[in-house]
């Protein structure tokens, strides 16, 4: 059997009727963080992760640069032989040619 | 103690992991400490303050927590230590003030812009402010958080037979408030 104070508290529920602002929790917790010194701990090993990050991409940069410069420069040699000899024909017309030829032949 | 206690007190105990330790705890206990001094103080802004010089003394008394009861028991007896302590500063002000001590927890819920709930709730609430402080903690720790009178002879260092008679009496004053005001 239920008695008045079961049906007192049961009608009353445990809801608290109080609220907090938006977020509090969240911003108290970080207002801690910063009191014990947490926070500029937790931003000093990100700061340092970045750090190791940069610098690995600086190294992969200076070892990786020689090779892509190599290759490239090789690539450009040939390029620039091929121009070149293009560049010689084309200033040297026909006859000259057949006469160098020709002078070549007699010579042997 | 089981394990993950174990492993928090571990590492509350070396100088390197404390802060980060520290700081996941308060994100554990943040929320239950709050509404525990929340339902004492009834304003938000007397609660964020208390909560936060709890943290901070769990923080500074950390070297003289021997680890002989749990983490969580040891907040609660700080929390309510800083919230008896906060209520008597406040009457003790209050006392000196032209305006006397007189409703002051009552004061306390009016003036609170952080209020809302059913008509029955805020009643309650009244009700529970009129109880003395000791018995309001008793009350509010068993009939909202469901704590054991065991869990609380622990916090309180009160023996359960007391409790269960603060809670009793408790009960009956709240009751007599809502057929009074009926």
């Amino acid at each position: 059997m239920k008695t008045n104070k079961n049906i007192l508290f049961e009608e009353i529920g445990k809801e608290l009727p109080f609220s907090v602002p938006d977020n509090y929790f969240e911003q108290f917790a970080n207002q801690i963080d910063k009191q014990i010194g947490y926070s500029s701990t937790r931003t000093h090993k990100i700061f340092r992760t970045w750090m190791y990050a940069v610098a690995a991409v600086f190294v992969g940069v200076m070892v990786l640069t020689p090779v892509f410069y190599t290759s490239n420069n090789q690539r450009s040699i040939v390029k620039n032989t091929d121009n070149y000899e293009t560049y010689v024909l084309s200033q040297v017309d026909e006859s000259a040619l057949l006469d160098c030829y020709v002078d070549n032949s007699s010579t042997k | 103690m089981d394990p993950a206690e174990k492993d928090l007190q571990l590492q509350l105990s070396q100088p390197k992991k404390r802060a980060a330790a520290f700081s996941s705890l308060v994100r554990s206990y943040q929320e239950r400490l709050y509404w525990h001094i929340r339902k004492m103080v009834l304003s938000h802004d007397d609660a964020n303050d208390v909560l936060q010089n709890t943290f901070m003394k769990a923080w500074n008394g950390l070297d003289g927590f021997r680890g002989d009861s749990q983490v969580s028991t040891w907040l609660y007896r700080i929390a309510t230590n800083e919230t008896l302590t906060f209520l008597s500063n406040k009457r003790m002000r209050n006392l000196q003030s032209l305006d006397g001590d007189e409703d002051m927890m009552l004061q306390n819920l009016q003036a609170d812009t952080y209020m809302n709930g059913t008509e029955l709730q805020q009643k309650l609430q009244k009700a529970i402010s009129t109880l003395p402080d000791k018995q309001r903690l008793v009350f509010n720790m068993k009939y909202f958080d469901d704590i054991t009178y065991e869990q609380m002879e622990n916090i309180l260092g009160t023996s359960v037979g007391a409790l269960k008679a603060s809670y009793h009496y408790a009960v009956k004053k709240i009751e007599k408030f809502f057929s009074e005001e009926d």
